[in-house]
């Protein structure tokens, strides 16, 4: 049993907002202005708490688990509210680039990009170059040439990297501190057409869509070593490190994967039709299924359990995941839109149109909020 | 146009549909959540992973919480909340790196130490001069002179100011102006103590600590020279200097100590740790102070100067800078060239990385996203 008293971010949920008649402490005549007084106040002007009603808080009661919920999910938001690049900069909004602006033109088929936290890079598959764009400003600084079938783009090691849809597979780095020129080829020994690209702290992992998963062990000399797994895969798309370990989205076999290091398959997750990449927000993976059931599948990475499987929220042929720290973004191919969710609760935030035509791919936070590839437009957009 | 796009489309139209994955019940999985006005916050902890219910389908609702399950409840709830809130995260950034292989820039010799403005890294090197490293890839773009002795830097009033480890001193205290082209550094102060070390600011004056037996404070003017003031009571060698939001504390490496200090610059608080107590980091709560001679960090909370652990092991040798990225801390092993990295949160250790032969880190910052470790023997700076 946990009175509230001493149970400082915690205290009852009800009746409405407090006037500016103040207490004992701040509204509440309750709450008696000793030691515990700044803390009740924190919660409340965080909107924690509301009392239980305009002038009290009821600081001895004890505390249900029901009520716990209410002050942890809030204490949760808040925080993660207050503490984003957003908030901070004063841009609470959801960015809609349907005038134009905030548009940048790159390369030709633009399919994926990753941010530095300063810059966007994009592979641009058609015209076999990766494009480098100042967030601040969504500037093209820099194109870089000789990236044939650019796809998964990766941020790691002080380099940026782009996986080659060739058959075998290569894999592309670029060193971003140099003039733009061509890329170097530090691997074509990959399984082939890869697609997605991820790191594990130490080496390079591709999913290659022709049925293998490439180990690729960075080393001071080209080429870099490569290991190719082909037990259990069928076609991995989408790859991704939770900080434990790495997960493949196999888009025939419709199930996310979870990899051992050898690259040998520790748990199958059945997720749906043709899911593609997915992304980890740091609990739960998100993967895009895109036919059967159609929808964003939430899987939690500790246990393997599919939590929801989302739909509605104008998710038509939803392709690419990217989190922002609070919302997860899904590419929606097929309808030219993103749809947004809310991640800590899995609440629609809505869907946006990117222009008729555009086929949005690639997604990607540069820690504020999103970019998106238009892969038919040859554009990138903030959202 | 990737080829994939082309299968995606002609899938999705030919089949529609829409379920769920898991049993659900009154309120996702719980059977016994049957309130609509709390079932969103309980579905929100129950998706961030902070309850898991009593049940896998019964969140038991009505019970009260002890202050146990309190302790669960809340120490997950900082822990989701931090790992979403970080950069790292949002640039999918999971991984904490094993080696470093890439990620080194060619700075210059000796460099000493290395801050943050949050875009670029300084990194002051006793060769006389201030190096400025772009943070997003890590290119050498500018090289600052004139500066005999940079030891250290602090970021603040909009300017870079560094300090010289002078010895003989005294010491000086130097200035740049990062908006203007990279050049000699302006000297704003010739009278610090001798050989000063650590550098710090209260959000109106520069402190240093200088081993010579003294800590500086130096007031900024509109033109140099700055006003300095230099305190020795109590002092045998002060080395790092740090403030904490409220007072400036600084470590005293011979006396094996450290003190917080009142806004003159007397002892308020002495804390007994152990030998060579070198350049702490603050991570909002506690101070992380390596101890170079005793292979090990005293954590000590702010508020009260309790030492409130002494670690251990985790690749500690002679332990010289920590830095703190909101949700861990990293100390480097000047001699045996490694780096030690706790989760800030509970004190546990995360692992060591070996930073190669003849590298000596020495001092570390974060940007944000990765921590900055300056290589003093190989002239590098390094990504972790």
């Amino acid at each position: 049993m946990l009175a509230r008293r001493s149970l400082t971010a915690l205290a009852a949920v009800g009746a409405g907002a407090a006037s500016l008649l103040f207490g004992t402490c701040g509204p509440f005549t309750d709450v008696t202005a000793d030691s515990f007084c700044p803390f009740v106040l924190e919660i409340f002007t965080l909107g924690i708490t509301t009392g239980t009603s305009a002038t009290t808080y009821d600081p001895t009661s004890s505390v249900s688990r029901l009520q716990m919920a209410t002050f942890l999910s809030r204490s949760v938001d808040g925080v993660l509210k207050r503490g984003s690049r957003r908030s901070v900069l004063g841009q609470p909004w959801t960015a809609r680039p349907e005038s134009g602006l905030g548009l940048v033109t790159v390369g030709l088929g633009p399919n994926y990009l990753q941010s530095d936290g300063q810059d966007v890079w994009v592979s641009n598959f058609s015209s076999s170059t990766i494009s480098r764009v100042r967030v601040s400003d969504g500037k093209l600084l820099e194109t870089w040439t000789g990236a044939y079938g650019g796809q998964g783009v990766l941020v790691a090691m002080w380099r940026v990297f782009a996986a080659g849809y060739t058959n075998p597979g290569s894999l592309f780095r670029i060193d971003p501190s140099q003039p733009a020129g061509a890329v170097t080829t530090v691997a074509s020994t990959l399984g082939g057409l890869p697609f997605g690209v991820a790191f594990d702290g130490a080496r390079i992992w591709t999913a290659n869509s022709t049925g293998s998963v490439s180990i690729v062990t960075p080393t001071a000399s080209i080429p870099w070593t490569v290991t190719t797994v082909t037990t259990g895969f069928n076609a991995p798309w989408g790859i991704l490190f939770d900080g434990s370990r790495i997960w493949v989205a196999d888009h025939n076999a419709g199930t996310l994967l979870k990899l051992d290091s050898t690259g040998a398959i520790l748990q199958t997750v059945t997720v749906g039709e043709f899911t593609t990449f997915p992304v980890f927000d740091g609990t739960n993976i998100w993967a895009p299924v895109p036919v059967f059931p159609l929808g964003v599948a939430v899987v939690r990475a500790s246990t393997g359990t599919v939590l929801q499987t989302l739909t509605g929220n104008g998710l038509n042929g939803p392709s690419v995941a990217a989190f922002d720290g609070q919302r997860v973004l899904v590419t929606n191919f097929d309808g030219d839109s993103v749809s947004l969710w809310k991640a800590a609760d899995l609440s629609p935030i809505g869907s946006f149109s990117t222009g008729a035509g555009t086929r949005p791919l690639g997604a990607c936070s540069d820690g504020r909020g999103f970019w998106v590839a238009l892969d038919f437009s040859n554009q990138i957009g903030q959202f | 146009m990737a080829h994939v796009l082309l299968v995606v489309a002609a899938l999705t139209a030919s089949v529609l549909g829409g379920a769920t994955g898991v049993a659900f019940g009154a309120c996702g999985p719980f059977t016994d959540v049957t309130d609509g006005f709390f079932c969103p916050f309980v579905l929100e902890i129950f998706t961030l992973g902070i309850t898991t219910g009593t049940t896998p389908t019964t969140y038991d609702p009505a019970s009260t919480v002890s202050r146990l399950q309190m302790a669960t409840f809340l120490s997950r709830t900082v822990d989701r909340t931090l790992q979403r809130g970080n950069r790292r995260s949002a640039l999918a950034q999971y991984w904490t790196p094993k080696t470093i292989v890439l990620g080194l820039t060619t700075v210059g010799s000796f460099p000493n130490n290395v801050r943050s403005d949050g875009g670029d890294l300084w990194v002051p090197s006793r060769a006389g001069f201030v190096a400025r490293v772009r943070g997003s890839d890590g290119r050498l773009v500018e090289t600052w002179t004139a500066a005999p002795f940079a030891n250290d830097a602090v970021v603040a009033l909009g300017r870079i100011l560094v300090n010289s480890y002078s010895n003989p001193g005294p010491s000086n205290l130097y200035m740049i102006d990062p908006s203007q082209a990279a050049g000699a550094v302006t000297t704003v102060a010739t009278d610090l103590g001798l050989a000063s070390d650590g550098i710090t600011f209260d959000g109106a004056r520069v402190w240093t600590a200088n081993q010579g037996a003294s800590v500086s404070i130096v007031t900024p003017a509109a033109s140099p020279p700055w006003t300095t003031t230099t305190v020795t009571a109590g002092f045998i060698s002060p080395t790092g200097a740090i403030f904490d939001g409220s007072n400036v504390w600084v470590t005293d490496y011979t006396a094996g100590k450290l003190f917080k200090l009142d806004s003159s610059g007397a002892i308020l608080t002495t804390v007994t740790l152990g030998a060579g107590p070198a350049f702490p980091a603050w991570d909002g709560a506690n101070l992380w102070v390596p101890l170079n001679g005793a292979a090990s960090v005293a954590v000590v909370r702010a508020s009260n100067g309790t030492v409130l652990a002494t670690l251990t092991g985790n690749g500690l040798t002679l332990a010289n800078s920590a830095a703190f990225d909101g949700e861990r801390v990293l100390v480097t092993n000047y001699s045996d060239n490694k780096l030690s990295l706790w989760k800030a949160a509970d004190l546990s250790p995360i692992g060591s990385v070996g930073t190669g032969p003849g590298t000596a880190p020495a001092g570390v910052c974060s940007d944000g996203v990765n921590f900055w470790i300056t290589y003093n023997f190989s002239g590098q700076l390094a990504r972790f």
